[in-house]
This record gives structure tokens, sequence and C-alpha cells, in this order.
């Protein structure tokens, strides 16, 4: 049994981070010392690690409560996991694709912005800003 | 007209609704051109359908359940949209 600051540096996070965790019921301590300090054991030191693994691949809080709730189910199998996964790729590629979009209207942007000398009233850039919001505007009349 | 279920190998809930919803489909709407799209196959297609959850079910190339309906709904979704199709047509 260790304590949230010896939890903190064996997972290489701050006592920040599990007092967070805590709230939001990732985690809990398995016991307190007797001056009253709570404990943790190595399951706490695994499930760590597992958030972090996990939020590395994109998964926020939310879902990885969902994921771990999962991992303690006997009921659940691998392919449940796996959906929550392919889930998860598809926001990925979803967010990737707008993204890549937003940097293609960048691109025209740029494009159409070689002389860079202009005055600001004359950026096309920002020209260009100013006309999606009259058309916005313009629509919404 | 084209009916869509986007679907994860593996996917027990998938397999459970797919014979319902693909008779369903047939009895409303004869001619249908009925496809089942394996998400790891054409992750590309259903990112740009809009799906984010599966199963789905999209319809003529537009995401229409996000997750999948009773035969039921689906069979009216379908038959609203025939009736849709037959006054524009004419």
């Amino acid at each position: 049994m260790i304590t949230i600051g010896k939890l903190a540096a064996h997972a290489d996070v701050s006592t920040d981070t599990l007092r967070y965790y805590e709230r939001e019921r990732l985690l809990k301590p398995s016991g307190k010392s007797t001056g009253g300090y709570r404990l943790f054991d190595d399951e706490a030191l695994r499930r760590v690690r597992f958030i972090k693994q996990a939020q590395q691949c994109g998964f926020s809080l939310g879902e990885i409560r969902a994921l771990l709730l999962l991992r303690s189910r006997n009921s659940a199998c691998c392919s449940d996991v796996r959906k929550l996964a392919i889930e998860k790729k598809l926001q990925i590629e979803s967010k990737v694709r707008a993204m890549k979009a937003m940097s293609k209207t960048l691109d025209g942007l740029i494009a159409h912005c070689e002389d860079d000398a202009k005055p600001l009233d004359g950026c096309p850039i920002l020209a260009a800003f100013d006309d999606a919001n009259g058309a916005t505007a313009a629509n919404a009349r | 007209m084209k009916v869509e279920l986007i679907y994860a190998p593996g996917c027990e809930r998938c397999a459970a609704a797919r014979a319902g919803l693909k008779a369903a489909t047939e009895k409303t709407v004869p001619d249908v051109r009925w496809r089942e799209v394996n998400v790891l196959e054409e992750i590309h297609y259903a990112v740009e359908l809009g799906v984010l959850t599966l199963p789905a079910l999209a319809i003529d190339g537009t995401l229409v359940f996000a997750s999948l309906p009773a035969p039921q709904v689906l069979a009216e979704e379908l038959a609203r949209r025939l009736v849709q199709a037959t006054t524009h047509g004419s």
C-alpha cells in the first residue's frame, strides 16, 4: 500500500491529477494509514497506467470510465471494447477530415495573399472572413 | 433506393438486428439495393456518411439512423420516402 505521492511518482503523473481522477470516480483508495492518509494498492497503479494509455489513444475520461466498467464486468467481451475502439477511430477520422478541409481553405486564402506589402484594408484573408460574415448575416435574414 | 447497414465485424447486436431490418426493407421496397458495410474495410466511406457510432443505417447515401431502428420504424421511413419520391416524380 502506497501514499498518493508515491503512486503519483510511480505512475509519472501529478498528485493533482490523481485527486482529479478520484473526484471523477476513476480511482479510489483501498484504505487509510494510521495517520489518516489515503493509501492505494497495485490495482490503483494499474488503473492509472490504463487511464494514461487510453488518453493517449484519444479516449475522454468519461469513455475511459466505460472501458474500466467493461473490464470489470464478467458479461462483457472483447468485441464490446473493440466496438468502442472502432467508434473512437471514427471520431478521430472525422476530426482529421474536418481539419484537412480547414487546412485546404487556409491554402486558398494564403494563395490569395501574395502581396505582403498591401495595407491591412486590402488584406484578402480578412476580406474573405468579412465576406463570409456578410453571407452568413444575409442567409440569416 | 439504397439501404446500407454500417457495422463492426464481430458485433452481436448488428448480427441479431440484421435479418429483421433486411426483411422489413425488402418487403417495403421490392427493388431495394441492400448493402452491408464493414466499417473496417470502408472507414472513409463511413466517415463521409458521418457515422460516429455503430451500428448505423444510411438511406440513399445519407445517414438516417445513428443507431439501429426497429424494423417497423425503418419500414415506415422507407414507405415515407417512397411516397415522397412518387409525389416529386409525378
